[in-house]
């Protein structure tokens, strides 16, 4: 009582044998074989990119072609840019902010000034911006970066009342809630309050009504974590006065800090920098240089290989190949 | 062969890293604000391999259909749309705390020296393996490199001039039309028809003198 069953050409299963009648109800089954489309019989028009000495060699000339002018024209650009740098940790014995940083204490009340000369050896013109850098401060650290509470910031009332637990240690006080909670926030760069148990609440950090509180700028500022150990952020913009005079011209400046955020003891550094800006951003090299080097690099290259394809490429020709 | 592609990625991976890194060491905005953060660090290093990734898949993949291409462009739109989503303003109200870097995409690639950086890290990464492909052809053609360029060389063979299709008197009759006419009457009694030659030696001689007064027309 086998059913036996058979494929005739096109296919079709026909199932004969007395087992089977109740299969073979519908006479054909179905067809198995695919649709005789391009798709699914992968006929598809197809490409493959080749890299003959035709392609890559121009393209390689012309890649350090263009990379050369820009590079020169980024390094102009950043050559162009004046930047002094001023650091005020106080390392030195002869630093005048030496004595401020030895003498560092947390419960001082009285804060320890210092002031620093400096001298500008050209005019600034057009808008000046000052900055504020740290070094060896690590704001990218992963528990730091994540001591924070976005819907505190954003102003949510439930989070303002329970921190979230990213923030612990710094989410209660004395069993009130800290706002703004996180690590970050207690950090905050200061140059004129105390960090750790802030001496002034977030809702006093200015006299100005639309630079308090939350959104007060050098709070802003701060929260943004920075990606390296030795970053700078924005504090103030001198602006331009007017077109005939430089925002500042030559000559002797005094820094005068108010010593409060320590650094020492990280073995970190703090300064200050006064920068003019292109559309490039600030004084950054390193982009011009790169440029011209890897252009320079794919010129040469281009070179060599055109000299190896000359020499070598009829090994393409070898008398082995048959048809 | 392990160890080509082990260098090649230790490679890649220092220069995605490396050069976004001195690029923003001390990198501030045109309009001097920050550019420097982690949030915008990361989005151009994340862009750069995106891309670094895409160019390496074009380089390798010996056989594209417009399922490929769908696919690769495909990617690299979905990753662009993603990434402004997820650091759009709506996704930060709804789920603050997931999606902190809000405003990532809109700070940052609008800066030049943004894309300037991240053109040179995908060139730079792709160069040597270009370099190299392109060296191993010139100076240890395989077989299949050697045919392309004989084929590349010959030409390819012309098209067949073009003629339109014959039309073609049809050779097949209806039974009809057959038994109208003459048909195969005289060819079939011509002896003509069918000639056994010496039969083979699977049969033995008498066999064949049978199956021979068998056929008519059968001559030995």
């Amino acid at each position: 009582m086998l059913a036996s069953s058979y494929k005739d050409e096109d296919g079709h299963i026909s199932v004969s044998g007395s087992g089977a009648a109740a299969a073979a109800g519908g006479g054909s089954l179905r067809n198995k074989k695919p649709e005789n489309t391009a798709f699914k019989q992968q006929r598809l028009p197809a490409w493959q990119p080749i890299l003959t000495a035709g392609t890559v060699l121009p393209a390689f000339f012309i890649i350090g072609l263009i990379f050369i002018p820009i590079g020169i024209g980024l390094y102009v650009t950043s050559n162009n840019i004046k930047e002094i740098e001023i650091d005020y940790t106080g390392v030195d014995m002869s630093s005048p902010c030496f004595n401020c940083s030895q003498n560092f204490s947390w419960n001082s009340t009285k804060s320890c000034t210092c002031s620093i000369p400096f001298q500008l050896d050209q005019p600034y013109e057009s808008n000046v911006f000052m900055y504020y850098g740290l070094s060896n401060f690590y704001q990218n650290h992963r528990r730091y970066v994540k001591s924070r509470d976005d819907s505190q910031l954003n102003g949510n009332e439930e989070s303002l009342r329970s921190p979230s637990k990213e923030c612990e240690p710094y989410a209660r006080h004395d069993n009130k809630p800290i706002a703004p909670c996180g690590a970050i926030a207690n950090s905050m760069f200061n140059g004129t309050t105390k960090p750790v148990n802030w001496r002034r609440p977030v809702y006093e950090l200015d006299s100005d009504p639309n630079n308090n509180g939350f959104i007060n700028e050098d709070f802003i500022v701060w929260m943004r974590t920075a990606a390296l150990p030795t970053f700078r952020k924005l504090y103030r913009i001198i602006q331009r006065r007017n077109n005939l005079l430089p925002t500042l011209p030559r000559g002797n400046y005094t820094l005068e800090v108010v010593y409060n955020y320590p650094v020492r003891s990280f073995e970190g550094r703090k300064r200050m920098i006064l920068s003019t800006i292109s559309w490039m951003g600030g004084k950054n090299p390193f982009l011009g240089i790169a440029y011209i080097t890897v252009g320079s690099i794919c010129f040469l290259l281009g070179i060599v290989l055109l000299i190896i394809h000359h020499k070598y490429g009829n090994r393409n020709n070898g008398a082995d190949v048959s048809h | 062969a392990f160890v080509h592609i082990v260098m090649i990625s230790c490679y890649t991976s220092l220069v995605i890293f490396f050069i976004p890194w001195a690029a923003m060491h001390d990198a501030v905005r045109s309009d001097g604000k920050d550019v420097a953060d982690y949030q915008s660090f990361a989005l151009l290093t994340q862009t750069s391999l995106l891309i670094v990734v895409s160019a390496q898949m074009f380089l390798d993949t010996n056989y594209w259909t417009a399922i490929n291409q769908f696919f690769l462009w495909g990617s690299l739109a979905v990753y662009i749309s993603v990434t402004f989503t997820f650091l759009s303003n709506g996704l930060f109200f709804m789920f603050t705390s997931s999606f902190p870097f809000i405003g990532a995409a809109r700070n940052c690639l609008q800066q030049s020296n943004v894309w300037l950086t991240i053109f040179l890290t995908c060139l730079l990464s792709i160069l040597p393996t270009v370099a190299y492909r392109f060296l191993l052809i010139q100076l240890n053609p395989t077989i299949s490199d050697k045919v392309r360029y004989k084929a590349k060389e010959e030409g390819q063979p012309t098209p067949a001039p073009y003629r339109p299709p014959a039309r073609r008197v049809s050779t097949r009759r209806s039974s009809y039309a057959f038994s109208h006419s003459r048909g195969y009457g005289n060819l079939v009694t011509s002896r003509k028809f069918l000639r056994l030659r010496k039969p083979s030696s699977l049969f033995n001689r008498k066999e064949a003198a049978n199956l021979c007064k068998q056929l008519i027309f059968c001559r030995i």
